[in-house]
């Protein structure tokens, strides 16, 4: 379910019923799998030259506003080796729509041609490289494309401390499907083994179904 | 934002005294430095530069008009006006009705003021809490001076404690003013100032002003602004220059750089 | 009875009241006398008196005399004007203006009397009026000597600033041509008059209209060029007669190729300070009715800079100035970006911080700043991290009840933003007691502000969430959700939907403890919509994540289940509707038992018919959000692949709803179709899938 974020022109008026999001604007298109309270899960093969290796990861929503291009939510890491408790870290994400940002990343040490080389990886934008390459993507109408393009930072460890052996210098590119609501992302660092890949799918959290939660600003 | 360069797009709309135009000139081209650095400015270097500072004549006397006028002076004003061919900006004839009001008030005797205003539009009182209280106020303050001690308590009763009920504002400044009943040597009571002659001055200031305002013309003379500003600008440049100050504004002389 | 004057016979009434230290007349006179004066003065009797010249004059003198001291003693005296009141001796003085052959002096005298009751005392205004006023003055601004017309012209002014002013009809023909003759009078007070009027004819747009087809704001205009004080009359009635009018603010834009509209425009670099806020009030207004008649950027930005600048006058011009910058900006994206670019964060909040919050300009600053934050991310941090947030803390506990509205204004917009909450910027812990204590403000307005801010805050997206739960929040909200007044409802329980969101289950069994389940049902069946809205909402969000939590829905017989079920067969607006399903969608994630309950909501059994679900009507509303929760619901309730979950798809293709989803493969909202190709790979299989694929263009 798309978050509302309403506003209210004075502190005794009513809401407004409901935010019209079939605007004009380049948005990403509202996708009921992508919304504040969903979670994820699934694998993040962390292989190197060594040896084969992959931790399960759960990755729940915590926020989403689609006019800033911003969501962000907790990614959990189980059976990390070093950590005797899985580790959970807080990330902020950036929705790639045209509007608030473009496929160049513009920071965080990745070039251009790092975007594109990570952004080709995923199959679904192949059909969007040619104008990427151009302008970063900023004309390109993503409003009723099936995939969501994102990038995702990890902001701090929420429940070890920053001498736990791991490393959140990075970034993922995450691309998101909204016919089935899978993740797949691909971690960079320049200081970490390249390409590292991120593998999620939408979950139901041991019910049923799918449920829903949601919150509303005034 | 800097408040002078704020006022600077007013005084533009005029004109500048050489002096104020130098030193915002000099102000702006010299870097903010520490005190041993202070750039050098001789006399000749800045008569030479005032020199060259172009004020027109008809500007100047518009300033002195508009001075006379504002204060009132009206003979002055009339006088100014044949020798200079500056016209007044207010109709001279209405000078004289707002001046004495001023008269009446400067010389304690505010019933008539009160009167005088509310003859010349009767809607200035009654716009005007502020004002009409300070009047009652100096009514009672000229009944106290005279020794009309009975009439003064009978007259804060009558008037002055009302006005204390319709606005709370106003209580403190009536508690002081009928604390001078109390004393028996009032001129030296705690309170005193209030029966200095400055006191009726301010009123009549204010009574000026309010009038002015509703004829919608300007209540302060731009002159004493401009004087303002150059003394501002003098200590703004003093920071950063040794130049010739003007301190006697009455000789405007100007002073060696103190090096 | 009147005692004899002293005053000459042959002098001039007017003299003789200026000598007043010489002339007895009526000087200290006591109120009851002078009444008593001024009512024998007055009517036929007088002016019968000796049959001759002398005796009519004086006393017409004595009721000039005794006119004037009445007015001496009344103007800017409330308590006198009281007393005059009572005393009866406003009827003698309106009938002093009715007199025929009332004298030039009496005539200006009982006029600025009139004017005087009128003039802030709401008993005084009535009584003028009552007892005829505006007719007899209205009546003499004909009258040939100007003192006595510029008398009437004040008067009446003060008459229609009172709230107690006549409605001045300007659909009538006859009244909108004496307002066009005031216009044209060469007198300023005639004119200032005639625009005073125009301010307090605007209530209506057919009004509007009617004042702008009749030439009325051209002539306006041409009054800009008279004194300071009848062109900021003028600017005034500009902006009544454009405001919210879109018909009347796009021909004045267009007028004359838009030499009117740049008129005012000139105005706001003005000498005067008022007439520059006044002018920027106006081309706001022209803003807000017609914005395509409007687009000037630069405009808007010149706006934006006179205001700031504006806020460093003294006086009222200085206190209005940031209210305006807020109206000038409200809602825009664009003008917010603009207002920060030119450092308007910065400037108010210096000029709040140099100040005391005691004052008027204090609140209208602190409402300019939240208006900022409104929707820029930019002012937010820019806000929060100044020292001004704290001021806007301290200002929670502030006296006067407008400062703590206006500080719980700017915290809800600082905290309106995802990616503010996330980071944690807002310490909960400095903000939240302050804000639970204004739950309790003898202000509605006060609790009403403290609880949006509380509502933004309450989402608090870092993980840690619990502070907000020690500071005793929840059971003043639970109070607050059973008010009498509508508003303070729907926010508290917004404010519980907002907490509820993501809490930990020991955190939400807390929370319906104190709410309890009764309250819930009672706030879905609520008066107000979106009271109902928020509160399926909040059960939306208990739901999710807290198996268990289903128990309170189904408790005490089905309480809440049965208000969701009520509220989803009654015509109830799509908002409620859509978050209804969604509960159902939640509950039908759950075991079988919770699916059944919900299949009996959407398919009730009926023994002998078949009775239609309102689940059909909802998967054909125009509402995506509608649809696509609707098909969520249905999704849950056949997932997973089952015997039970067959049955169940069976008995909706009974009611309809199976054909009815397989009629949505062209949806035109994106979502819609990728839930429903989901739930058709659910149900049907792969080989159905494979037949809706071919199916599909």
């Amino acid at each position: 379910m798309p978050v509302r974020v309403v506003d209210t022109a004075t502190p005794s008026s009513q809401p407004s019923s409901g935010q019209d999001t079939n605007a004009v604007q380049p948005t990403p298109p509202s996708c009921s799998l992508l919304t504040a309270g969903r979670c994820f899960a699934g694998t993040q093969n962390v292989s190197s030259l060594q040896k084969d290796e992959a931790w399960k990861v759960n990755v729940r929503i915590h926020g989403c506003d689609l006019e800033q291009g911003y969501l962000c939510g907790t990614m959990e890491a189980l059976n990390v080796p070093l950590a005797d408790t899985p580790v959970v870290t807080f990330w902020e994400g950036e929705i790639v729509d045209a509007k608030n940002y473009t496929f160049f990343t513009g920071k965080w040490e990745a070039s251009p041609e790092d975007d594109v080389r990570h952004w080709s990886k995923f199959p679904s934008f192949t059909p969007l490289l040619s104008q990427v390459e151009i302008d970063g993507g900023k004309s390109v109408d993503l409003s009723n494309y099936p995939y969501i393009f994102m990038r995702w930072k990890e902001q701090y460890f929420v429940n070890v401390g920053v001498d736990c052996g791991l490393t959140i210098a990075g970034f993922y590119y995450v691309c998101f499907s909204c016919s089935d609501g899978s993740i797949s992302g691909f971690y960079y660092d320049p200081n970490s083994s390249p390409f590292q890949k991120l593998e999620l799918k939408c979950t139901n959290e041991k019910q049923s179904g799918f449920t829903f939660s949601s919150y509303e600003l005034q | 934002m800097n408040p002078f360069v704020w006022r600077r797009g007013k005084a533009e709309k005029l004109l500048s005294l050489p002096v104020l135009e130098e030193c915002f000139c000099a102000c702006r081209q010299l870097p903010a430095s520490m005190a041993s650095s202070k750039k050098v400015v001789t006399r000749d270097e800045w008569e030479r530069k005032l020199r060259d500072v172009k004020i027109r004549k008809e500007d100047m006397n518009r300033l002195v008009m508009n001075f006379l006028v504002t204060e009132g002076f009206v003979d002055a004003a009339d006088k100014f006006r044949i020798e200079s061919g500056t016209q007044p900006d207010i109709d001279l004839a209405t000078i004289t009705d707002r001046m004495e009001v001023k008269k009446a008030v400067q010389s304690g005797n505010v019933q008539e003021a009160i009167e005088k205003i509310n003859d010349l539009n009767p809607t200035i009182l009654d716009t005007n809490p502020q004002l009409y209280f300070h009047l009652q106020q100096q009514k009672l303050i000229e009944l106290i001076r005279v020794g009309k001690i009975n009439e003064a308590l009978e007259f804060a009763q009558e008037e002055l404690a009302p006005r204390g009920e319709e606005n709370q504002a106003f209580l403190e400044e009536i508690e002081k003013t009928v604390a001078l009943l109390v004393f028996e040597d009032v001129k030296n009571c705690p309170y005193g100032e209030l029966l200095d002659v400055s006191q009726r001055l301010k009123t009549a200031s204010e009574v000026n002003a309010a009038i002015l305002t509703s004829q919608s013309h300007e209540k302060d003379p731009k002159l004493p602004s401009l004087l303002k500003m150059l003394i501002w600008t003098q200590n703004q440049l003093h920071e950063k220059a040794a130049y010739p100050r003007i301190s006697n504004f009455s000789t405007a002389a100007l002073e060696d750089p103190a090096i | 009875m009147p005692a004899a004057t002293a005053s000459g016979g042959g002098a001039r009434a007017e003299e003789a009241a200026a000598s007043s230290s010489s002339a007895p007349s009526c000087v200290g006179m006591r109120p009851e006398e002078l009444a008593a004066r001024l009512a024998a003065a007055g009517g036929p009797g007088a002016a019968a008196g000796d049959g001759g010249g002398a005796g009519g004059e004086e006393g017409e003198q004595e009721r000039v005399l005794a006119l004037r001291e009445i007015k001496n003693q009344i103007i800017g005296n409330r308590t006198k004007k009281l007393l005059y009141l009572r005393l009866g001796a406003v009827p003698a003085v309106v009938a002093a203006l009715a007199e025929p052959g009332a004298s030039p002096a009496a005539l200006v005298q009982a006029a600025a009397a009139a004017g005087s009751f009128a003039c802030g005392v709401d008993d005084g205004a009535r009584a003028v009026l009552d007892a005829g006023a505006a007719g007899h003055l209205t009546r003499l601004l004909a009258h040939p000597d100007e003192k006595v017309v510029d008398a009437c012209a004040r008067a009446l002014r003060m008459i229609y600033q009172s709230k107690q002013a006549p409605k001045f009809d300007v659909n009538n023909e006859k009244n909108m041509d004496f307002l066009l003759s005031l216009l044209d009078s060469k007198n300023e007070n005639v004119t200032e008059l005639a625009a005073n009027i125009i301010s307090h004819s605007c209530d209506s747009n057919t009004e509007q209209l009617a004042l702008c087809g009749a030439g009325v704001p051209q002539k306006l205009v041409g009054l800009f060029g008279g004194s300071m004080n009848l062109r900021d009359a003028c600017l005034d009635s500009m902006t009544a007669i454009i405001r919210d009018n879109c018909d009347v603010a796009s021909r004045f834009a267009s007028m004359d190729h838009g030499k009117y509209f740049r008129s005012i425009v000139g105005l706001i670099h003005d000498r005067s300070p008022r007439t520059r806020l006044l002018s920027c009030l106006c081309l706001i207004a022209l803003g807000h009715a017609s914005p395509c008649h409007f687009p000037d950027r630069q405009i808007k930005t010149k706006l934006i800079l006179v205001l700031l600048e504006l806020i460093e006058e003294p006086g009222n011009v200085g206190d209005e100035a940031p209210l305006a910058l807020t109206t000038l900006i409200k809602d825009s994206v664009e003008l917010q970006k603009q207002a920060f670019s030119t450092n308007a964060v910065v400037k108010l909040s210096n000029h709040l911080l140099a100040n005391s919050l005691e004052t008027r300009r204090a609140v209208t600053i602190l409402f300019a700043l939240a208006e900022l934050c409104s929707k820029q991310e930019e002012s937010r941090s820019q806000l929060m991290s100044g020292q001004v947030s704290t001021l806007i803390l301290d200002a929670l506990k502030h006296d006067c009840a407008d400062i703590r509205v206006a500080a719980c204004s700017c915290l809800k917009n600082i905290s309106r933003s995802s990616k503010v909450l996330s980071a944690g910027r807002i310490s909960c812990d400095t903000v939240i007691a302050p804000l639970v204590q204004l739950l309790y403000d003898s202000s509605t307005s006060v609790q009403i502000a403290a609880l949006g801010a509380i509502c933004n805050i309450a989402v608090n997206l870092t993980p840690r969430k619990s502070v907000l739960l020690h500071s005793g929040v929840v059971s003043q909200l639970v109070n607050l959700s059973k008010s009498m007044d509508p508003t303070l409802r729907l926010k508290s329980v917004w404010a519980l939907r907002n907490i509820m969101f993501l809490l930990n289950p020991k955190d939400k069994d807390f929370i319906l403890k104190e709410l309890t389940v009764s309250t819930l049902s009672s706030l879905i069946c609520d008066s107000e919509h979106f009271v109902q809205e928020q509160t399926l909402a909040l059960v939306q969000n208990l739901l999710d994540g807290h198996v268990d939590s289903v128990n309170y829905v189904i408790a005490e017989d089905g309480m809440v289940l049965n208000a969701i079920s009520r509220q989803l067969n009654s015509a109830s607006a799509p908002g409620v509707c859509v978050q209804g399903m969604l509960v159902l969608a939640n509950m039908a994630a759950g075991d079988e038992l919770n699916k059944e309950a919900v299949m009996d909501v959407i398919v009730p059994h009926q023994a002998d018919r078949i009775k239609s679900s309102f689940v059909v009507n909802f998967l054909q509303s125009k509402d995506k959000q509608l649809r696509v929760a609707t098909l969520w619901c249905i999704l849950n309730l056949i997932y997973p692949k089952c015997d039970t979950s067959s049955t169940r798809v069976t008995r909706l293709q009974n009611v309809g709803v199976i054909s009815q989803v397989k009629g949505m493969m062209n949806d035109p909202c994106l979502d819609c179709k990728n839930t429903r190709q989901r739930l058709a790979k659910e149900k049907l299989g792969k080989g159905a899938l494979h037949r809706d694929v071919c199916r599909e263009p």
